[in-house]
């Protein structure tokens, strides 16, 4: 009878056990396996933003078709929030509680970020590169979380200071998207100001939704700058600038890295975008890095689909993350989050084809503990949409 | 008084856009009192298929175009005669969902199949082409879009006064079932409706299509066309396109000299006031019916 419920008990355990496999492995993590998840818009109004996951998930094969990490191959769950921070919120809870997902990889905007960011730092749930330069994600820094994209207000202070140092101009006024991608951006442009001594001479608020742009551009014009910062969408900025050269609205414009891909930029303003200087947080898209040309021939040429374009979101979604990747290999087999989490922070001048990455162990109040680079260059449209570089790498901080 | 005359001009420039919108709207609305909230994607789905043409099939701009036009027409019959005239027992909030439904499907299908990233269309005005007159610039596109919109206003106003298809398509409205009893075709003037309606929408979405295109470049216009539709009474003709004028230049206006911030909204401040005082809208005699 004893040997009978010894038995019995023995088959039951093994059948319970069966379900909770997270008891005795890491969550999303099989012998096999590395569960990575991820989100950006596929549609809705920033879905050109979308080709970042779509750009993460062809270098996620192309690792998996080299042999994964340690015998394990990246399962990659990518989904559309349409850049809406309730969707984006819904499918991370429901992909982290329901599928088990061992870190998330990327995901696109401030604000769908910013949704999600307390929930995965409740869970200790690893995330690495999210395809935004807010501040906020860093600051404070948070264990989990470790940011590869450099600080837009970084970016918007070295662009200013090159405006005002370097190019002698005086008169700075400021187009930004009134959201927090816009406000980071603008932060950066007036710090960098105050340290000079200066003011704006204009600050111009666009939404996102802003299709009529002459009544901003009036207003820009009005201040008479001899420089307008653009930290606006790259569709906004084109119109800005095609608009404002047919008005013989002559300034220098300069605008955030988002909009430095001059091939594309340079086509949809008709080559209105000529002369326009940019930031930039990886390498340019005709860049003559052999990683590059690697990167280009074997992870878009063999996976992007037909449509998809050699464009700077795509390729971000491999810069992205290409420190993920760095950290799993140095966590080693036995995978673990807190494994992985030490091996991120030991990275030190990773270099892959954004600016140099580093990492160090978490200390409260360090945002640099977190904020993995710091560094960007700045770049001027040529004819065509090729490009001239104009600095080497500066330091945002 | 430059900057004044400037913002005057590029808010009928604007207001051109919304006006064709709000014709369209306005023609499906006399005929059946139901708001199409699907037609910015009608014409965003006619705009993509434009620039189909041109890309992959190499053709003229203006064979495109012509295409292009009997595409929507054939698009708005369709979406009337598969989907709207299906609908079991019909009431106005019903059709307005029904239309609402086929905005999304259009629009996750324009996303799916030409990709999100912006484009512009090949077109022989180039969309900063333009020349300044005393200091104010005017866009060569802006004044095709104005001839455009005013064009079809003269027209459609001339086609519903006088021909004997447009006043069917009134009778169709005012009472459906007495005029089926004097031998109009009510679902084929329905049909026609449609197919009008979405040619005149396209022609906005063609427009604006050589400046900058995306899956969501028809939401402003179209909301702003309605608002304009609403404010010039829903039924009147010249009274949207007066309505979208008034509300192009308001805009400008407002973003200029009061907030650029809250430019947007104003458009709806609007609506509220004007239907607060006069609910008909600006411009129209609603027909009533006696019992």
């Amino acid at each position: 009878m004893k040997k009978r419920l010894m038995f019995v008990l023995f088959v039951s355990l093994t059948f319970l056990l069966s379900f909770t496999p997270g008891l005795f492995a890491e969550e999303g993590v099989t012998d096999t396996e590395i569960h990575i998840g991820s989100y950006g818009p596929q549609t809705g109004p920033a879905a050109a933003w979308g080709a970042v996951p779509r750009g993460t998930s062809g270098y996620f094969k192309w690792i998996n078709d080299n042999g994964g990490i340690h015998g394990r191959k990246l399962v990659y769950h990518m989904f559309d929030d349409g850049y809406n921070p309730a969707k984006t919120k819904a499918g991370v809870k429901e992909l982290q509680e329901g599928t088990g997902i061992f870190a998330w990889a990327g995901g696109v905007g401030t604000s769908p970020g910013l949704a999600i960011k307390g929930y995965l730092a409740k869970k200790n749930v690893p995330w690495v590169g999210p395809a935004t330069g807010s501040r906020e994600f860093v600051n404070p820094p948070q264990k989990n979380l470790f940011a590869v994209y450099p600080l837009y207000e970084g970016e918007a202070k070295v662009l200013v200071n090159y405006a005002i140092e370097t190019m002698g101009k005086k008169r700075v006024a400021i187009a930004y998207l009134n959201d927090g991608y816009g406000k980071n951006g603008l932060r950066g442009a007036l710090t960098s100001l105050k340290s000079h001594g200066m003011e704006s001479v204009a600050q111009v608020p666009f939404e996102a939704k802003d299709s009529d742009l002459k009544p901003h551009i009036m207003k820009l014009r009005q201040a008479k700058p001899d420089m307008v910062l653009l930290w606006i969408t790259p569709g906004q900025a084109a119109k800005v600038v095609g608009i404002s050269k047919a008005m013989k609205f002559d300034t220098q414009f300069m605008s955030v890295s988002t909009c430095s891909d001059f091939i594309f930029m340079n086509a949809i303003t008709k080559g209105a975008w000529e002369g326009v200087i940019t930031g930039t947080f990886g390498e340019v898209p005709d860049s003559k890095l052999p990683l590059m040309a690697k990167y280009k021939k074997e992870i878009f040429d063999k996976y992007a689909a037909k449509e998809e374009r050699w464009g700077i979101f795509y390729y971000a979604g491999i810069l992205f993350v290409e420190p993920m990747i760095e950290g799993l290999k140095a966590a080693g087999r036995d995978l673990t989050r807190e494994k992985f989490i030490t091996a991120m922070e030991n990275i030190k001048g990773f270099k892959g084809v954004g600016p140099e990455v580093n990492f160090t162990p978490y200390k409260k109040g360090d945002i640099y503990s977190r904020q993995g680079t710091s560094q960007t260059f700045l770049v001027q449209c040529l004819k065509n949409g090729k490009s001239k570089r104009l600095t080497g790498l500066i330091d945002t901080k | 008084m430059i900057d004044f005359i400037q913002m005057i001009v590029s808010g009928v420039a604007t207001g051109s856009t919304y006006a064709l919108m709000g014709l369209a709207m306005v023609i499906i609305y006399k005929t059946s009192e139901v708001p199409n909230f699907a037609q910015g994607e009608m014409a965003l789905i006619t705009s993509y298929f434009a620039m189909m043409l041109l890309t992959t099939m190499n053709i003229s701009v203006y064979l495109a175009f012509f295409i292009s036009f009997a595409f929507a027409a054939i698009l708005g019959a369709f979406l009337e005669f598969v989907i709207l005239r299906r609908a079991k027992e019909p009431n106005v909030l019903g059709m307005i969902v029904i239309t609402i439904g086929i905005e999304m499907v259009l629009l996750g299908f324009v996303s799916w199949k030409f990709g999100a990233e912006e484009k512009t269309m090949p077109f022989p005005i180039g969309p900063y082409d333009g020349f300044i007159v005393g200091g104010i610039y005017i866009s060569k596109l802006d004044v095709l879009t104005l001839i455009s919109a005013l064009f079809f206003m003269i027209v459609l106003y001339l086609f519903f006064k006088f021909s004997k298809l447009g006043l069917a398509m009134k009778a169709t409205q005012q009472n459906s079932v007495a005029a089926q009893i004097v031998g109009i075709k009510t679902n084929r003037i329905m049909m026609m409706t449609w197919g009008i309606s979405s040619l005149v929408g396209a022609t906005a979405g063609l427009l604006i299509s050589p400046t900058v295109m995306q899956p969501f470049m028809m939401w402003d216009p179209m909301l702003k066309g309605f608002a304009a539709a609403v404010m010039g009474g829903m039924t009147s003709l010249p009274g949207a396109v007066i309505a979208a004028y008034m509300l192009g230049i308001i805009e400008n206006l407002f973003g200029g000299y009061i907030s650029i911030e809250f430019k947007t909204v104003v458009a709806f401040a609007i609506i509220v006031l004007v239907l607060c005082v006069k609910p008909s809208g600006l411009f129209a005699r609603h027909y009533v019916k006696k019992v």
